[in-house]
């Protein structure tokens, strides 16, 4: 196992390394020019030229490349074109809340999901199924945004209880975004419990546990729950790394100082640098998650075995 | 049944415990960002905005929003009234040479930056010498700067290379940060502004808000008691609304149109409407068959109706266009509008040989409020024959594909729908880089391509005396040739809607869109 792991995370880096080719040359070839974005829409050509130059950017693109990966190597970031600062900063900065949002997330999602979907699968097909699953498909048609307003509507404007947006209130600040972000993510998981544990409830050694006189509850929580949790672990994982990447929509209604917001308010200036940055990391992230993933399915079902 | 019971019983215990521990997760996650910061106190205010600020560095900032932020902390010799009047504050007065090649001001005394170094002509120059020197973004305002002599402790003279008339609105473009903070390189200006305003710097968190505290040896008048300003940036529309009515916010800009209506009802709020410098406009591009017609461009703009427009995009706010410029923005001169007249655009059309119209594009970026104005544009057009075709980009693939045309035979613009606002309120910034025949991209934003030997002429010889009845004089011209010139479509000068509780007084948003909290009062 140990092996196992030390393996996945040595192959990080020539991953990482084709990662970061393909995003530098990706985001340089999409139409924009930061030199422009920069000196502004009065600026002359000798500005516009001057900022290009500041910033390395009339440079052939693979030399711009080599020196990116050599700055990076050397565990430097670089620094962001739109302001100068640090890229190291301003993704630390941002880490904390979307983090924080991203746990309180997933582990509602993750508690009422599971739940919803065990109830729906133990009275399958009657009133607790057709609610928990109305619960659950609610959860995956209503838009996150349009959550976001209704909760700022509703317990903010109205009720008074939370605050409308930012992440300055301690935990406050983030029920409501979580809340937003986490509904799809408890309907996914909601229904693939069910089905899944629908699945499992007529497999055989379920029949033979319920003629040896095991209660319900047994079977359920010691041999069917466990046994329909893998696929939930992989969508829930899936998820889980999308969430640490940041949600734009849900950082920017709740206007929640997130890593979201920085990469598209970075996109929309080609700040190469920031946005360079961010998918690595995002990368590395998600790589991780998987990794994590991975482990979990042995933990759940020890017949899965790694090398 | 009873099993199920059970079952459904754990469930519920499940349940209670996992929200148990969540409970207490959470209260691990209020104390490590420790939530009482964020309770207001008695004399704080918070101004909501949408954008976040880029920089703090007083010479490096070009969009409106870090340069409010900076002039919160900061002042310049000169600088503007709520009507964009120039007004000295630094200096006591200035005076300008008649060939306007030479600034003379004479600073106040008395005065102290928030680090304790005193305020004087040596203090100027070396902003001055930091802009020039680290070739800063502003350096942009002192291209005719030739020399910087100071001539006493409190005088300093700015002499140009050539006249330059706006030069002095220039100097408003330029905050003075402490001597002593520039020469420190150990910490970082931008991070750490030093000025003299009526507040200093207390604490950015970059990407999210800016606070900034009562400075207490302020040398003018100061009996104002707000003692904190927050800026708080909130780039949704709705939930900055719903700041403002949360009491959250105590000002908030821009207010959405669509929102006014529903917050002009509460009796704790006032909107307030600012007519703004900001000029609403589709440039046509001249060079180009069948624009490059006087008369085509001109039945384009008989054929829309201004009125409609301003009530379809802009929710009944701001004003028609009557002149290249807004009404805000120096020596501007009302022209006669190209008012709604079909009969008369179809006469033109007939004229110039288009009488069963012809096909054309319209460029403009992919927000709501652009796509409406285009459509709307599309419409209107549509009754004189032109089959208009809207094309919405992202605003950096437009950009590139405006201005990397080296030529204007290479240029595909056809009309653009933009907008556009001087940045010191000069004339010569509402006019030089769209209209001069210099200033064609890429070396500048005439998307129109007018070429008008006169109207250029006109623009530099404004430029080249400081005398304003001549100035005056000139900008009408410019203005009423252009206007009859038709390069644009005319439409509208925006109006700036923001929003604050009736308990505060003294914070209000500029004609450009800056935000001035300097006399911020608490009733």
């Amino acid at each position: 196992m140990k092996k196992y792991i030390i393996k996945r995370i040595v192959s990080l880096i020539p991953l990482l390394l084709v990662v970061s080719f393909v995003i530098f040359m990706f985001i340089h070839l999409i139409p924009g020019d930061p030199a422009r974005l920069l000196a502004g829409k009065d600026a002359t050509i000798a500005e516009v030229e001057a900022a290009r130059e500041a910033f390395g950017l009339n440079q052939p693109l693979i030399q711009q490349y080599i020196s990116y990966l050599k700055t990076l190597l050397s565990g430097d970031l670089g620094y962001s074109i739109k302001s100068g600062a640090p890229v190291s900063g301003l993704i630390a900065d941002r880490i904390i809340p979307t983090l924080g949002l991203t746990f309180f997330s997933i582990i509602w999602a993750l508690v009422i999901g599971i739940l919803l979907g065990i109830i729906s699968a133990v009275f399958r097909d009657k009133w607790p199924d057709r609610v928990g699953m109305l619960t659950a498909v609610s959860g995956i048609s209503l838009p996150n945004f349009w959550v976001g307003l209704v909760c700022i509507q509703l317990f903010s404007v109205h009720l008074g209880i939370f605050p409308s947006g930012g992440a300055d209130d301690g935990w406050k600040s983030y029920i409501l975004p979580s809340f937003a972000l986490g509904a799809g993510i408890m309907a996914i998981i909601a229904r693939f419990t069910r089905s899944s544990l629908v699945n499992t409830l007529k497999q055989d050694y379920i029949r033979t546990g319920r003629a040896k006189g095991l209660s319900g509850r047994a079977i359920i929580f010691g041999h069917a729950l466990k046994n329909s949790l893998i696929p939930v672990i992989t969508v829930a994982g899936l998820q889980f790394g999308f969430l640490l990447g940041g949600s734009v929509v849900v950082e920017t209604v709740f206007s929640f100082p997130g890593l979201g917001r920085l990469l598209i308010d970075s996109i929309h200036f080609r700040d190469y640098p920031v946005i360079q940055s961010l998918i690595l990391f995002f990368s590395v992230q998600f790589i991780l998650v998987n990794l994590l993933v991975d482990i979990l399915y042995s933990v759940f079902n020890p017949k899965i075995r790694y090398e | 049944m009873k099993k199920r019971l059970k079952l459904l019983l754990s469930m519920m215990i499940v349940l209670l415990f996992v929200a148990y521990g969540c409970s207490s997760n959470n209260v691990k996650g209020s104390e490590g960002s420790q939530n009482q910061s964020a309770a207001k106190e008695d004399n704080e205010i918070i101004v909501a905005i949408d954008q976040n600020f880029i920089t703090l560095d007083p010479h490096e900032a070009g969009d409106t929003v870090s340069i409010f932020g900076i002039r919160s902390m900061y002042e310049g010799l000169v600088g503007f009234d709520e009507h964009m009047n120039i007004e000295p504050v630094l200096a006591e007065s200035f005076e300008i040479s008649e060939d306007a090649m030479e600034y003379v001001f004479t600073l106040k005394k008395g005065i102290t930056f928030h680090d304790g170094e005193p305020f004087n002509a040596e203090a100027v120059k070396s902003n001055f010498d930091r802009i020039i020197d680290g070739e800063l973004r502003a350096v942009r305002n002192l291209k005719y700067l030739d020399s910087i002599e100071v001539l006493d402790e409190y005088k300093i003279k700015f002499t140009l290379n050539q006249p330059f008339g706006p030069m002095i609105n220039k100097f408003a473009m330029i905050p003075i940060a402490s001597p002593k903070a520039i020469a420190d390189k150990s910490v970082d200006i931008a991070l750490n502004p030093v000025g003299t305003g009526q507040f200093e710097f207390d604490v950015w968190n970059q990407g999210d808000t800016l606070a900034v505290k009562k400075y207490v040896d302020y040398w003018g008048k100061a009996d104002n008691n707000v003692e904190k300003v927050t800026f708080k940036p909130v780039p949704e529309n709705g939930s900055r609304v719903a700041m403002l009515k949360t009491g959250e916010a105590d000002f908030a800009y821009p207010v959405p149109q669509n929102s006014v209506k529903d917050l002009k009802d509460s009796e704790e709020l006032v909107i307030e409407e600012t007519p703004s410098t900001i000029a609403r406009y589709v440039s046509i591009n001249t060079f180009k068959e069948p624009f490059n017609d006087t008369k085509v461009r001109q039945a384009m703009n008989y054929a829309i109706d201004k009125e409609a427009f301003l009530q379809v995009v802009k929710s009944g706010y701001g004003n028609i266009l009557d002149s290249t410029m807004s009404s805000e923005v120096q020596y501007y001169s009302k022209q006669d509008t190209y008012n709604f007249d079909l009969e008369k655009a179809k006469k033109l059309m007939e004229e110039a040989g288009y009488k069963d119209g012809f096909q054309a594009e319209i460029w403009g970026n992919n927000s709501s409020e652009s796509n409406t104005g285009m459509q709307f544009i599309k419409q209107q057009l549509a009754q004189i024959g032109i089959d208009v075709e809207i094309k919405s980009m992202e605003e950096g693939t437009l950009s590139d594909e405006i201005y990397t045309p080296e030529t204007p035979e290479d240029a595909k613009v056809q009309m653009w729908y933009v907008s556009w606002s001087p940045s010191s309120g000069d004339a010569d910034g509402a006019t030089r880089s769209i209209f001069h025949k210099d200033y064609f991209p890429p070396n500048g934003a005439n998307t129109a391509y007018y070429d008008n030997d006169e109207v250029s002429e006109w623009i530099d010889a404004a430029n080249n005396t400081a005398d304003q009845d001549e100035q005056q004089k000139l900008y009408e011209k410019i203005q009423s040739t252009i206007y009859k010139d038709a390069p644009w479509l005319f439409l509208a000068s925006d109006t700036i809607l923001s929003g604050y509780k009736t308990n505060l007084e003294g914070v209000y948003v500029l004609p450009d869109g800056s935000i001035s909290v300097t006399n911020a009062n608490l009733k």
